[in-house]
């Protein structure tokens, strides 16, 4: 086995265990460390497809962040002292036969396709210096609307979790004439 | 347009006018909707003569008619009017005795609340006739067919609070819609095969070279006959006639014995020579009418309502006039006709008189309350009843002849024999009317002297000079009318041998001598003092009660027809209620319900939801690509 | 190397988990979890493909992609993927918090007002 294949086995081993623990199990600060664990794993296997740059942004941004914040969010809102209710049968089952179904249909499709696959060669052009210059070349708009987002979205969501507290603020006072 | 198509036009769309002034603004105007009335009335009488003078006198037939509705390139829709001896003499009967009863009415109906109602309905009966005389085609004839037969409806029904009368109208209407489907048939078949024909062109296409086929011929005259069977209450569809009497009494004397039911004979003598091309249903019609003669005949002898002894009178005279025709005489069957409306119109109204006087219409009651001082309903009566029966000199005796006269020419034996009975026994019920309504009866021959309170109001009571006035006159027509015989033969059947009254020989004696002894035996039972006032019939009960109820005619037509036609609509009303309706609901409560149950789906849980999207994309995408279509 | 199908196999399978995970859990959160490992598996598609099939001619994102120009415009789908992931679950995570101020509950069973 070469090591290319031996870090697909162990990288893909790890997404998809770990997005197992990130949906199974109770505990929600489990299922975040499950949901990191698989992320760390699609890292791994991004490198092997020769995407350096890309797996270092994923562990920084999913895990590094988004993990964490999602720490954040279940302190403030989950209903941490209360025991968790049971999960009923029904869903459980109900959920696995869609995700059978979608997974069925998926791999019909997917593994139907005839694919010009070229296997075997990896482009040199795939470290990050390549990929910034195509970020501000060909799809500099789609950089710049990232951007945008971002920012919409960082102070969309400082608006949202913000308490209401001006809806309780005293009215302006009608302006009076003097004298 | 000529002068005598103008006049044509004039007979029947004054009435008309009248009709509509009455009916849509002077509603609340009683006596000048009276006025209005007769006054369109008198125009189309004027007219009618007109008529008569120039087209009947010098026997010279005329017909235009118009297009008003093309309905392709071979056919269209004609209205027209068609003028000869017939057609010319018939109308100026109906405006006399449409006049006449008009005044009459003025009278009668003084008091009613209807008054003005009445009078637009009458309008709209004497434009109907008057069209239905004078059509030029036979769709326009059937058109005017039903427009009589809608104004018979609203006039029996008249006083349609009270129930008697609001049935009577819808069993006339009913019964004669019966025969009506027949003739509708039968004009038809006729348009189909000749299109919208003139009278004159359908009869000379059913003559022996014409275009029509001879069973063709036999089956429309067939189906034509239904509707006069229906329209003249004969054989089995007369029951209405004598239900009808609950209409007011002019109305009975206008439509029930002069006119409308007289409408059927003049369609036979119109179209005379096509029903002669089809001998096989003039012989089932001379069967028929002299059945009906006779049988309503014995039913006159045991009424004991002066109306329906009259209405079935109307029936046996009707089933004459038919005789007649089906032995192939036109002017004895038209002339009986004519003479009939008069004598008849005549009784009614003479009846009408001391039904208004003693507010009953039942003989034995009238005769109670001194009949004897209506001088005008007493000469009315005694002269129509003369002439009903076919007494020297009045009307009624010469056309009785003719008619005699053609069935023993052109008839079996056994018919004319039974016809002549028939004779006797009209004269044995007339005078049987006459003698019950008007002589003394035991203990009341002094009764009559203490006159009832209100005796003495009569001769100047308000509208009588209308009621005595017009019953006076057409006293007088009896009188007259007779002579009229021979020119009417002349004019309608120019190649018929001459008959009838003015031959002296076995006939007319034997005629005679019938009615003779008609009148004898009523006078024996009814009339001579002391008389038992029983006829020979009433004294055997269980024939009374079989020739009083219809000869069971009704009680048969409700066992059988009226109780199908209740099942079967009843059926119809079933199937309304639990199919169709059961359907449209049956789709709405199961749109609702579906509504219902895909709401389930909206159940707010968004996981369903997305289980319900990614099953049908992924189905979806499946089959797809599949099908090859996502490459 | 290992073969597409290989990828693919992975990527398909990430996403049904994670879709079960959507389905299944009852803490929004949760199922925020579950819908980032979703779009993960996405990316991972994405750079998988546009990596390892690009032998055919054609464009992919109005760049030319073929023999010789293969390579990894799909890190730039999936860099533009990632922010988009990490743009969405911050709002998500805000009004999450928010929810819980106005109705007292993340369970997304509760929230289910909007209904026929």
């Amino acid at each position: 086995m070469t090591w290319s294949a031996a870090v697909f086995w162990l990288s893909g081993a790890m997404a998809l265990g770990g997005a197992a623990l990130a949906v199974g199990l109770k505990s929600i600060f489990h299922n975040i460390l499950g949901f990191a664990l698989a992320l760390v794993g699609v890292a791994g296997l991004f490198l092997t497809l020769g995407s350096d740059f890309l797996a270092a942004v994923l562990i920084l941004v999913y895990v590094g962040a988004l993990a964490i914040a999602m720490v954040y969010a279940v302190m403030l809102s989950y209903p941490l002292d209360t025991q968790p209710q049971p999960r009923r049968a029904a869903k459980v089952l109900g959920a696995a036969a869609l995700s059978l179904l979608a997974a069925v249909a998926l791999f019909v499709i997917v593994l139907g396709a005839d694919f010009a696959s070229s296997y075997g060669l990896i482009d040199p052009e795939t470290s990050a210096r390549w990929v910034g210059r195509r970020l501000l070349g060909d799809y500099v708009l789609a950089f710049e609307l990232i951007s945008v987002l971002l920012v919409v979205a960082m102070i969309g969501a400082v608006m949202v979790a913000r308490k209401a507290r001006m809806a309780k603020a005293p009215p302006t006072p009608t302006p009076r004439m003097i004298g | 347009m000529t002068g005598p198509t103008l006049a044509a036009l004039l007979t029947q769309f004054a009435p008309l006018a009248a009709c509509a002034v009455v009916l849509l603004g002077l509603r609340a105007r009683p006596r000048a909707a009276a006025a209005v009335a007769i006054t369109g009335m008198a125009v189309s009488f004027a007219a009618a003569a007109g008529l008569v003078a120039s087209v009947a006198v010098p026997d010279r037939p005329l017909l235009a008619q118009t297009v008003f509705l093309p309905v392709d390139a071979a056919h269209a829709l004609s209205f027209g009017v068609l003028l000869d001896p017939l057609s010319t003499v018939m109308a100026l009967v109906v405006a006399t005795v449409t006049l006449a009863v008009m005044i009459y009415s003025t009278g009668y109906m003084r008091d009613d609340p209807g008054y003005a109602r009445y009078y637009g309905f009458l309008s709209l009966f004497g434009w109907a006739m008057q069209g239905l005389v004078l059509s030029a085609n036979l769709l326009q004839t059937l058109v005017f067919w039903e427009l009589v037969g809608l104004a018979s409806f609203l006039l029996i029904g008249f006083w349609f609070e009270r129930p008697a009368p609001a049935a009577a109208a819808r069993k006339a209407f009913l019964m004669t819609r019966v025969g009506d489907v027949g003739f509708l048939l039968g004009v038809l078949l006729l348009i189909r095969a000749l299109g919208l024909a003139t009278i004159p062109d359908l009869v000379a296409a059913a003559a022996p070279g014409g275009s029509l086929s001879p069973r063709l011929v036999t089956v429309t005259a067939a189906l034509l006959l239904m509707g006069v069977i229906g329209k003249s209450a004969q054989g089995p569809l007369f029951t209405w006639l004598p239900d009808a009497m609950e209409g007011p009494t002019p109305v009975s004397a206008l439509l029930h014995s002069a006119t409308m039911v007289a409408a059927g004979v003049y369609l036979v003598a119109r179209l005379h020579p096509f029903f002669l091309a089809a001998p096989a249903v003039m012989h089932g019609l001379l069967y028929l009418a002299l059945a009906t003669m006779l049988a309503t005949a014995t039913m006159a002898m045991v009424a004991s309502d002066i109306k329906r002894v009259l209405a079935y009178s109307t029936i046996s005279q009707l089933g004459y006039m038919l005789m007649a025709l089906a032995a192939g005489s036109t002017a004895a069957g038209f002339f009986h006709l004519t003479t009939h409306a008069g004598f008849k119109a005549l009784l009614f109204l003479s009846a009408g008189i001391f039904i208004h006087h003693a507010h009953t219409n039942e003989m034995r009651d009238i005769n109670a309350r001194d009949p004897l001082a209506q001088r005008a309903g007493v000469i009315g009566l005694v002269a129509g009843s003369a002439a009903l029966a076919g007494i020297v000199p009045f009307s009624g005796y010469f056309s009785k002849e003719a008619i005699l006269g053609a069935l023993g020419t052109a008839a079996a034996p056994w018919v004319v024999a039974l016809a002549y009975l028939g004779a006797g026994l009209t004269a044995y019920y007339a005078f049987r009317m006459v003698f019950l309504t008007l002589a003394q009866a035991r203990g009341h021959a002094d009764a009559g002297a203490h006159a009832d309170g209100d005796a003495s109001g009569h001769g100047g009571a308000p509208g009588a000079r209308a009621m005595h006035g017009t019953v006076l006159v057409l006293a007088a027509l009896t009188l007259v009318l007779g002579y009229l015989g021979p020119w009417l033969e002349a004019r309608l059947a120019p190649g018929e041998a001459a008959h009838g009254p003015f031959t002296v020989g076995l006939g007319p004696a034997a005629a005679l001598t019938l009615v003779a002894g008609g009148v004898a035996l009523a006078w024996y039972e009814f009339g001579r003092q002391g008389a038992a006032r029983v006829g020979f019939v009433e004294r055997v009960p269980a024939l009374a009660r079989f020739f009083g109820d219809n000869w069971y005619l009704d009680r048969l037509y409700r066992a059988t027809v009226i109780r199908w036609a209740t099942a079967l609509s009843r059926a119809a009303h079933w199937n309304d209620e639990k199919v169709v309706n059961g359907a449209t609901d049956g789709l709405a409560s199961g749109t609702v319900g579906g509504g219902r149950l895909l709401a389930l789906i909206q159940n707010g849980y968004v996981q369903a939801y997305l289980a319900v999207v990614v099953t049908l994309i992924a189905v979806l995408a499946a089959v797809l690509d599949r099908l090859g279509l996502v490459r | 190397m290992m073969p597409l199908s290989a990828y693919l196999t992975v990527s398909v399978a990430l996403f049904c988990i994670g879709l079960y995970g959507l389905v299944q859990r009852r803490s929004l959160i949760a199922m925020l979890i579950a819908l980032e490992l979703m779009l993960a598996a996405a990316s991972l598609n994405v750079v998988a493909l546009t990596t390892l099939a690009s032998g055919a001619q054609g464009t992919l994102l109005l760049a030319p992609v073929g023999i010789g120009n293969r390579s990894s415009v799909g890190q730039v789908v999936a860099l533009i993927l990632i922010g988009v992931a990490a743009a969405e679950a911050a709002i998500a995570l805000s009004l999450f918090v928010a929810i819980q101020r106005y109705a007292s509950t993340i369970n997304v069973e509760d929230l289910s007002e909007l209904k026929g």
